[in-house]
């Protein structure tokens, strides 16, 4: 028995350890050392010094080192516009995806594995060859300009890019299939019996729409908005590309100090920002959801 | 009531209808006006040409040398060469590794296993702008020069959990009757893994692997950070072209990355729909 057991032993150990070993050194270490440099001062060059330094966090958060920077009320801002925007994506990513699930679930096999199919393949292709497109698609001189301008609708281009409004758009571009593939899958394990039985006794659509769909499609909708929002959140790619200079997110701000500005600590407490987020959302997910939420996000 | 059924039923269809031209109006765009001969402006139609194509292939063109990026064709076959050389050593490593966790958590009962299952997702749902720069910190601390090398291992730690998924659910869609059978039979247990399992998990390992290449051709973020002054990948190499400004050669690459893509993204989910 015991030489069984030792060579089971031994089969996990060596499926184990290497994944481990790396995970512990490449993706724990580093999320560690950046919490450590979190609470770290800026060198005057670039650099780091090892000292107790929280005001990282008090730049961010009010409490600034009167001695080095003032509090800017403009890191608060963007943290703010950032939540903003994440928020609005994950709206309108569940409006353009919530109601085309009930119409895809209620196709013949054929159909509906077509259409998961084209939703799927964008996710393949290049997301910054995506973005781009838009670019061409919303610049002054592109696309809808200039139809609106031959048409006489507009006299004068409008401001379609590098808004608030165009970032947006492209993370709803890029983040359909996140929110479409959770939705659906509880779009189409809807019991619409429970819908008919609703409608039969005497409730309206609405009435059944709120009492009956929207809560059994809502494990579907949560899973959705949480993996929307965590990417767009400290999105950096999308407003670098459409938001060019003028909107600034927690993510340009974040390469900001780590490429140009060379303030590696305060940098990282951004980061520590979005990471938190991420943590108290994916909490509230699970503490939601319960352990069979778990079991059924990762799999088993 | 019927009316209003078949109405609702009817702007159903259409608003999906809608869906589709929202994610693909913009695609077949982009293909057409690539063929487009205007070099400023490129979404005014001028005429037809294959000039751009042509140009980033490094033929010989007559397009005026203001509307082109200088040095172009060499430095772009030098970030496609890093991108499928990078791609191709991170899908190797990720694929094994993660293959070798998927098993052991789906064979073996031990302590830990659930936070396991929870730590694997970790990397994927991490926001890459958060593992980027926390990577950049690592490497610089540990003194290891930025290059080929750190993008492999930093674009490791996030592959493996996307190979993990795959090969997880492949494996908890077997049927493992097959492998009793042959264990009761006499087969000693590496045979029954090399005849009987291997076989049946192999379309998971193989869409794994071709997720992870697909992932890691087009990672930016993480890369970005990671990448040093020396190395440049395509998705690098495409962001920096956009930020100096827009120039119609963008439409030709894009246009042949889009293809590329399709085409291996098509297969793989072809193959998969085929083995199920």
């Amino acid at each position: 028995m015991s030489s069984i057991a030792f060579r089971r032993r031994a089969q996990l150990g060596l499926l184990l350890g290497p994944v481990s070993l790396f995970l512990a050194i490449f993706f724990l270490g580093p999320l560690a050392i950046m919490i450590v440099t979190s609470f770290l001062a800026p060198g005057l060059y670039g650099g780091v010094e090892w000292t107790w330094y929280p005001h990282n966090y008090g730049r961010i958060l009010g409490f600034a080192d009167p001695m080095f920077e003032d509090f800017d009320p403009v890191y608060i801002a963007i943290f703010l516009r950032s939540l903003k925007i994440a928020a609005l994506t994950v709206v309108a990513t569940l409006l353009v995806c919530y109601p085309a699930a009930f119409c895809i679930s209620r196709l013949s096999e054929r159909w509906k594995n077509f259409c998961l199919f084209l939703i799927t393949l964008p996710f393949f292709t290049s997301l910054i060859v995506r973005l781009f497109i838009w670019v061409l698609i919303l610049r002054q001189t592109g696309l809808v300009n200039a139809v609106l301008l031959n048409t006489g609708v507009v006299a004068r281009p409008l401001e379609l890019i590098y808004t608030d409004g165009a970032i947006v758009l492209g993370m709803v571009y890029v983040f359909i299939p996140f929110m479409f593939m959770p939705v659906y899958a509880s779009v189409e394990k809807l019991d619409w019996t429970l819908v008919r039985a609703s409608l039969d006794l005497g409730a309206g659509p609405i009435r059944t729409f709120l009492r009956i769909i929207l809560p059994l499609t809502a494990p579907g909708i949560a899973g959705g908005a949480v993996i929307v929002f965590i990417p767009a959140l400290g999105n950096f790619v999308v407003p670098a590309i459409l938001g060019g200079a003028k909107v600034m997110m927690l993510g340009n701000l974040i390469e900001q100090q780590f490429l140009a500005a060379r303030n590696w600590p305060f940098g990282s407490a951004l980061a520590m920002m979005v990471m938190s987020v991420m943590l108290v959302l994916l909490f509230a997910y699970v503490i939601v959801s319960g352990r069979r939420g778990i079991d059924a996000a990762t799999g088993r | 009531m019927k009316i209003f059924a078949s109405l609702a039923r009817g702007s159903l269809i259409a608003y999906t209808a809608l869906f589709f031209a929202f994610i693909y109006i913009p695609l077949v765009l982009i293909a057409v006006y690539s063929f487009n001969s205007n070099p400023i402006n490129m979404m005014t139609w001028t005429g037809f040409t294959t000039e751009w194509y042509a140009q980033v292939l490094g033929f010989k063109t007559t397009v005026s040398e203001n509307a082109l990026y200088i040095e172009s064709t060499d430095q772009l076959v030098q970030a496609v060469w890093n991108s499928l050389m990078i791609a191709a050593s991170t899908t190797t490593i990720a694929t094994v590794l993660g293959t070798a966790i998927a098993i052991a958590l789906y064979r073996f009962d031990f302590f830990g296993r659930r936070f396991y299952r929870v730590v694997m997702f970790m990397p994927m749902l991490m926001p890459d702008i958060v593992l980027g720069i926390a990577l950049l910190i690592f490497f610089v601390n540990a003194g290891v020069n930025l290059g080929l090398k750190t993008i492999i291992i930093g674009q490791c730690t996030f592959l493996i959990s996307y190979v993990f998924i795959v090969v997880s659910a492949r494996l908890a869609g077997m049927d493992r009757t097959l492998e009793h059978a042959s264990a009761d039979l006499g087969a000693y247990e590496w045979t029954t893994f090399r005849k009987v399992v291997f076989p049946q998990l192999l379309p998971g390992i193989v869409g794994g692997a071709l997720l992870a290449f697909i992932i890691s051709m087009d990672d930016l973020v993480i890369t970005y950070f990671i990448a040093g002054v020396d190395v440049t990948t395509l998705p690098m190499f495409i962001f920096a072209m956009l930020r100096r400004g827009i120039k119609p050669e963008i439409n030709a690459i894009a246009v042949m990355m889009l293809t590329f893509s399709f085409v291996v993204a098509s297969l793989g989910l072809y193959l998969r729909s085929r083995q199920k």
